[in-house]
């Protein structure tokens, strides 16, 4: 999975590609994407793309005069879709990237940003519908951006898919060779790559800065 | 797995152009409900001659309001000859009719100029019809700052440049 270089100082940048990579490996893990979110935002923001643009069209063909009226309504209209929109991206959305399903557990996982702090910030919501009262557990993770960028730009997907499949117990339970902790206990796997897991991760960014340093005496 | 992808990516593309297309068309429905609001074809205009000076010169922002239809002498207003698309910004110097069943009909002049508008108005007009070709009545304005549309108009390639920038900060732009 390669993915392109970016500037590892642009906190959007960072965010974006490391959503993609989040959904590309939950993808790879078989869990079902669950569209609807994004869907509902689509069909709320073309419906009103396309009121804009009906509107456009017969003010263009008729003059203000003929459209006036339903201009007003086609006003109105407009601006309750763009609040319903903005209240959906608000306070139902809240950021979601990759919501999916796999043999029961629904797992939803909404990615943030602080300004000036480079640290992605994951809400990670499971609902298993196996257990007897099927309530969303919410669990709230973070790592730097460090721990799974390199200096110079490139996303390591390794460090990142073990920093998951470690810490969320329905993700470790798919991808066992990156869940550290079950690799552990089942005394086979992967153990070398211990170091730069969730648990190490003050530890991998120190590699990340150390090759920094490296470059950047490289190039002063 | 690349079904997948190919499953998800005309989503991710169709999200990124809805981002675009909301930035323009909530551009064009806010002018739309200022318009309904001053009931104004044209709430803000760009004054383009000097025939106003010294009230307005070339490049003041002028906001207009249209539900005052008693509009009276000393006001300045925007009207549109008919027959030609040019708005022009010039004070009401006479009124005719109004009162009862007769349309209010208006003379209007350029501060600046010597002479009434009669000669600017369509040939056979010599008055203006208060409902159908005035855009509205002067409430506001802001000096100079409509001089970016001056620039734009006489220099067209301007305004290609400020819509490709604007498209492409938006489409590679991802937050």
């Amino acid at each position: 999975m390669s993915t392109p270089r970016i500037s590892p100082h642009s906190l959007p940048d960072l965010k974006s590609t490391t959503d993609d990579a989040l959904t590309n490996y939950l993808l790879s893990l078989n869990f079902t994407p669950i569209h609807t979110k994004l869907d509902t935002r689509l069909a709320l923001g073309y419906t009103s793309v396309i009121i804009a643009a009906i509107t456009f069209a017969a003010d263009y063909k008729l003059g203000w005069e003929a459209t006036k009226t339903w201009t007003a309504v086609a006003v109105v209209a407009y601006g309750a879709l763009n609040a319903a929109l903005t209240y959906w991206m608000w306070a139902v959305e809240k950021g979601v990237v990759f919501e999916g399903q796999r043999e029961g557990v629904k797992i939803s996982l909404a990615s943030s940003t602080k300004k000036h702090t480079p640290v992605y910030y994951l809400a990670v919501t499971v609902t298993d519908a196996a257990e007897t009262v099927s309530k969303p557990v919410v669990k709230r993770l973070e790592a730097p951006f460090t721990s799974f960028f390199t200096a110079d730009g490139f996303f390591v997907a390794k460090p990142f898919q073990q920093w998951l499949a470690g810490s969320v117990k329905s993700i470790g339970n798919v991808d066992v060779k990156n869940a550290v902790r079950e690799a552990v206990v089942g005394a086979e796997g992967d153990v070398n790559g211990l170091g730069v897991a969730e648990a190490d991760e003050g530890e991998s960014s120190g590699v990340a800065s150390g090759k920094a340093s490296k470059r950047g005496k490289r190039k002063g | 797995m690349f079904g997948a992808v190919a499953n998800l990516q005309p989503r991710q593309l169709a999200a990124q152009v809805l981002n675009f297309a909301l930035v323009l068309s909530t551009a064009f429905m806010l002018w739309k409900g200022l318009s309904v609001f001053t009931d104004s074809s044209s709430p803000i205009v760009v004054v383009l001659s000097g025939s106003m000076e010294p009230a307005f010169e070339r490049g003041d922002l002028l906001f207009l309001w249209n539900r005052a239809s008693e509009t009276q002498v000393g006001e300045v207003v925007v009207y549109n000859v008919r027959g030609k698309d040019i708005p022009i910004v010039h004070r009401v110097v006479r009124r005719f009719g109004g009162g009862g069943d007769s349309p209010l009909q208006l003379l209007t002049k350029g501060d600046n100029n010597a002479a009434d508008d009669t000669e600017l108005y369509a040939r056979g007009q010599s008055y203006l019809d208060r409902e159908t070709d005035v855009i509205g009545s002067v409430v506001g304005y802001i000096p100079f700052v409509g001089y970016v549309t001056i620039l734009l108009s006489e220099y067209p390639w301007l305004k290609t440049a400020m819509l490709v920038f604007m498209a492409l900060t938006v489409v590679l732009q991802r937050e």
